[in-house]
């Protein structure tokens, strides 16, 4: 501490670094707290800031009731029947399912952008038309896409994938040309073919990076995904946190929100850890 | 005897308005490199002399001439010629048992053929080859599953001259391959390269900037050098290496190429010896 605690050569201890890591979570709930705390004591019907009781209440219903359009088809009662009929599991498995889709569509852009980066002919086919699409801005295209392909789950997807493929395609294409050309060489004059080179060579070479990207990206995806759902749709997620600004039920929306980090933080940590355990000799974190 | 290299009236340039780089717009380069010999190409920064190597090696063209493998052209890198860079030899994402192998696993065996029973029988095969040359370029066996990076700069070059060699090239092309190393590690490395040559009898071509490694390898020294700053590179001298020569006897010659690759010297001043 000598040296001065806000100098660039300081070196925070153990027990600083966690205390400072930690701090403004603390403060965060801490000040939340205070705050519902004191409208409450201001106002008992407060629904700005449901106390924690309220949001364990509401969270409780959200898993443990079924759902409100739900109600005719009654679970049997059993612990795993009412969760399956509840509102959070069910509004959890409609945007899963779209995630899932939209992540899958963003495979055939890894491979359009690998082949762009190593086939001239792809690369000017493809290239300036990609650049464009990136600069649409995907948001403003929603009313054409829900015209063009009605409000059901296409035009959801299709949101997620104009949105998100020009990024992934050119990153790709950007992480392609970015392996040394000798690489290259070196596979033909080892006897490997076009096919080879691109798939044995170069897309194993980028892809924890690509996946790396695709990781970056999540949130994109996520956010796209919700503005679809908030606007069209009958189930998820955003469905569900936009239904119930109508009824200011921040006792679950604020739950709901949290749930929504932690699922994406869960999908990126797994992401990560299939990246380490599959590229063993990938060094950069 | 007909060349197995044969460079006819090359001439490279780049940029606009374009600078030449190799040969003259009058006369471009001629080369002929027999089967089997060692041959150093030697001459200062921009040269030139990678140039040739890419143009040797196919995955450059020259604007004119063109340049005969064995009697016929080949404007792509393939198999016929092998290829050491000094950076990059090594796909970082293979171990280097499975970077030595890839030369005779990809040629052999498409995208589906890796899933019949016959490739896991070859692939045996090609193992036990390639632990016959990890003892050979002096790496132990627990190095088999490291991966490149874990390698020190040598021993990365090790493995990518056993990598090229596992598909027995004609040719090897090597490109300023260990000029970023150590001199205590050149120097073995240099010695590694003499005996792999006596004993595959590979053709070697081999770039560096380095004088006393091009005579302590080569059997044949080029050197390339621009005769005035506007024209391209020529062959400005062509030297077949003494098969016995003393350290005195290196060092004078040290000097005089220095001089030829500096533009001292005329060539004329020295016994000019041509390859026919």
């Amino acid at each position: 501490m000598a040296a001065g605690f806000l100098l660039i050569n300081a070196k925070p201890g153990r027990a600083w670094s966690l205390m400072l890591s930690w701090f403004l979570f603390a403060a965060a709930i801490g000040g939340y707290l205070y705050v519902a705390q004191a409208r409450h004591a201001e106002n008992p019907e407060d629904r700005v800031t449901p106390t924690v009781a309220q949001m364990a209440t509401g969270m409780y219903n959200a898993v443990m009731q079924p759902a409100e359009e739900d109600e005719a088809s009654a679970s049997d009662g059993s612990f795993a029947s009412k969760l399956t009929h509840s509102m959070l599991w069910k509004d959890t498995k409609a945007t899963s399912r779209r995630f899932l889709y939209s992540l899958l569509l963003l495979v055939p852009a890894v491979i359009l952008g690998l082949h762009m980066g190593l086939f001239p002919f792809v690369g000017e086919f493809f290239l300036r038309f990609v650049l464009f699409f990136d600069k649409i801005v995907a948001l403003s295209l929603l009313p054409i896409l829900f015209i063009a392909f009605g409000i059901d789950e296409l035009s959801k997807i299709m949101l997620i994938v104009i949105g998100v493929t020009p990024t992934i395609i050119l990153d790709t294409f950007n992480l392609t040309r970015g392996v040394p050309s000798e690489q290259i060489v070196k596979a033909f004059t080892l006897g490997a073919g076009d096919f080879d080179v691109a798939y044995r060579v170069v897309l194993k070479q980028i892809a924890p990076r690509v996946l790396n990207s695709i990781r970056l990206n999540l949130k994109a995806v996520m956010l796209f995904l919700f503005a679809g759902e908030m606007i069209a749709s009958t189930d998820g997620l955003a469905y569900r946190i936009a239904l119930l600004r109508r009824h200011m039920g921040m006792d679950v929306i604020i739950p709901y929100v949290l749930w929504v980090a932690l699922l994406l933080f869960l999908v990126d940590f797994a992401m990560r850890v299939v990246n380490r355990t599959l590229h063993p000799w990938f060094e950069e974190a | 005897m007909a060349a197995l290299i044969r460079i006819e009236d090359v001439f490279v340039a780049y940029g606009t308005p374009p600078r030449a780089v190799l040969g003259g717009l009058d006369a471009g380069i001629e080369l002929e490199i027999e089967e089997g010999s060692f041959v150093c190409l030697l001459g200062q920064t921009g040269c030139g002399k990678s140039t040739l190597l890419r143009l040797v090696l196919g995955s450059e063209r020259p604007l004119r001439g063109r340049i005969l493998i064995d009697g016929s052209e080949h404007p792509q890198p393939d198999r016929t010629r092998g290829y050491v860079p000094q950076k990059y030899s090594l796909f970082p994402d293979k171990t280097v048992l499975d970077n030595i192998t890839f030369g005779p696993e990809v040629s052999e065996f498409g995208l589906l053929g890796r899933l019949t029973p016959k490739f896991f029988h070859r692939r045996r095969e090609l193992r036990a080859e390639a632990h016959e040359y990890l003892r050979r370029i002096g790496l132990r066996e627990s190095d088999a599953g490291k991966f490149p990076h874990q390698l020190s700069g040598g021993m990365q070059q090790r493995v990518a001259i056993a990598q090229a060699l596992m598909t027995r090239p004609r040719i090897l092309l090597m490109d300023e391959a260990f000029s970023a190393l150590d001199p205590g590690t050149r120097r073995d490395m240099q010695q590694l390269v003499r005996e792999l040559w006596r004993a595959t009898a590979t053709t070697i071509l081999f770039v560096t900037h380095n004088t006393d490694e091009a005579l302590r390898l080569g059997t044949r020294v080029v050197v390339l050098a621009k005769e005035d700053p506007e024209t391209g590179s020529r062959v400005a001298l062509d030297l077949t290496v003494p098969e016995t020569c003393t350290d005195q006897e290196v060092a004078a010659l040290v000097r005089r190429l220095e001089r030829v690759s500096e533009n001292l010297a005329r060539e004329e001043d020295l016994e000019r010896v041509t390859s026919s």
